[in-house]
């Protein structure tokens, strides 16, 4: 009986053992610009204008301000600071918002890029997908709030291309690749599309408003 | 052959399975202490593999996509060395109490030598498949490296420390049921 019962809890084990190591489980991390950027909007909600000015000069949101500067909106650094200096909430978030929008248009535009490359695999092709959409959204994401406020049909528009990229590069069922993740191109040249048009209204309201 | 075991009596398990069990915990804290000391270095070497490998990794060269990817890695990589450091600590002292448990109990030598040599090599072999998993990461990524760990080292240890702790249940119930005259 003993050994019956052996026989029984090992085999029953063993076959559901493969995939049950314990092997811990990753939370993706903020990166220095989107730590920097809610330190910025924390401090600007407290109207802790001065700290949120300090964090904003020696923080990463700056620093990545100016290495990006040549497909920014021209004087976007000196525009997020001067509304620090005066205190318009408003101005500073439409300013990160315009910097955001500009970082996920930019990797939107790589992510079109990168999936027309021919000679890839279906299955190369749709993690590289995954991992552009994912970069995206979590630029996107952050000033997704301040975009709706301002044109909501923007926002509407990045959500839905946004979801319907992820259905063409999830993997189909089986863990099979999915049959053309090259579809997921149009819905995020739309992405790029929409952030292009977002950054330039926004920028020429900004302009027109200061 | 068959021995009567006085199961009121601890009887110690041979001197190469304490041997085992304590170089086990002995290589745990060997690897912590390294894990601190070098976590730097450690971390540099993983991440500079991982990059001479960007096809095995999936990085496609974009800043804000990559660090994602290696910083995941890394996590793991880190993960890895944390879990062998804790379960050949653990295992070492499983080792001793179930040997000891299968060296009382059992009264074939056959069985006792069985069990006790399974508990054993299963149990001071499991973690290192944890240290291997850590050291594929940056050469395989984390899934290969995982699927590689899994049927070279957790499944047959593993199974080997299950199989044995089921069979050692079964006999302490059997003694329970027909107890020692």
């Amino acid at each position: 009986m003993a050994l019956a019962t052996t026989i029984l809890a090992t085999v029953i084990t063993i076959t559901s053992s493969a995939a049950a190591h314990h092997v811990g489980s990753y939370v993706p991390r903020d990166n220095a610009v989107t730590t920097n950027f809610k330190q910025i909007k924390f401090s600007v909600q407290a109207k802790r204008f001065d700290v949120a000015l300090q964090l904003f000069e020696s923080g990463a949101v700056r620093a990545e301000m100016r290495a990006q500067a040549a497909v920014l909106p021209a004087g976007l650094e000196e525009a997020t600071r001067a509304a620090l200096r005066e205190g318009d909430g408003l101005e500073v978030e439409r300013r990160l918002m315009i910097f955001f929008a500009a970082l996920a248009r930019d990797l939107a535009v790589e992510a079109d890029r990168q999936l027309g490359e021919p000679g890839v695999t279906p299955e190369t092709r749709a993690a590289t997908g995954r991992k552009f959409l994912e970069a995206i959204w979590r630029y996107y994401n952050l000033v997704d709030f301040a975009v709706a406020m301002r044109d909501s049909k923007s926002s509407v528009a990045v959500r839905l291309a946004f979801d319907e990229a992820e259905g063409y590069v999830k993997p189909a069922a089986g863990s099979a690749a999915p049959d053309d993740p090259a579809k997921a191109r149009q819905p995020i040249q739309r992405i790029a599309q929409v952030l292009s048009t977002l950054i330039e209204t926004s920028s020429t309201s900004a302009r027109r408003s200061s | 052959m068959s021995v009567v075991a006085n199961a009121s009596v601890w009887r110690l398990p041979p001197r190469w399975v304490l041997l085992v069990a304590l170089l086990s915990i002995a290589c745990a804290e060997i690897g912590g202490a390294a894990m601190a000391r070098f976590k730097v270095e450690l971390a540099r070497w993983a991440r500079d593999r991982m990059l001479a490998r960007p096809a095995v990794h999936g990085l496609v060269g974009v800043r804000d996509v990559d660090e994602r990817i290696l910083d995941e890695a890394l996590v793991k990589f880190d993960a890895g060395l944390r879990l062998f450091h804790m379960h050949a600590e653990g295992m070492g002292l499983v080792i001793i109490a179930t040997t000891m448990v299968a060296t009382t109990m059992a009264q074939s030598v056959a069985v006792r030598r069985t069990i006790t040599a399974l508990l054993t090599t299963g149990g001071a072999g499991y973690p290192v498949g944890y240290l291997l998993w850590s050291a594929l990461i940056p050469s395989y990524g984390p899934d290969g490296a995982k699927t590689i760990a899994e049927w070279l080292v957790w499944v047959p240890f593993g199974s080997a420390t299950i199989a044995a702790l089921w069979w050692l249940v079964g006999l302490v119930a059997l003694r329970m049921l027909r107890p020692e005259k």
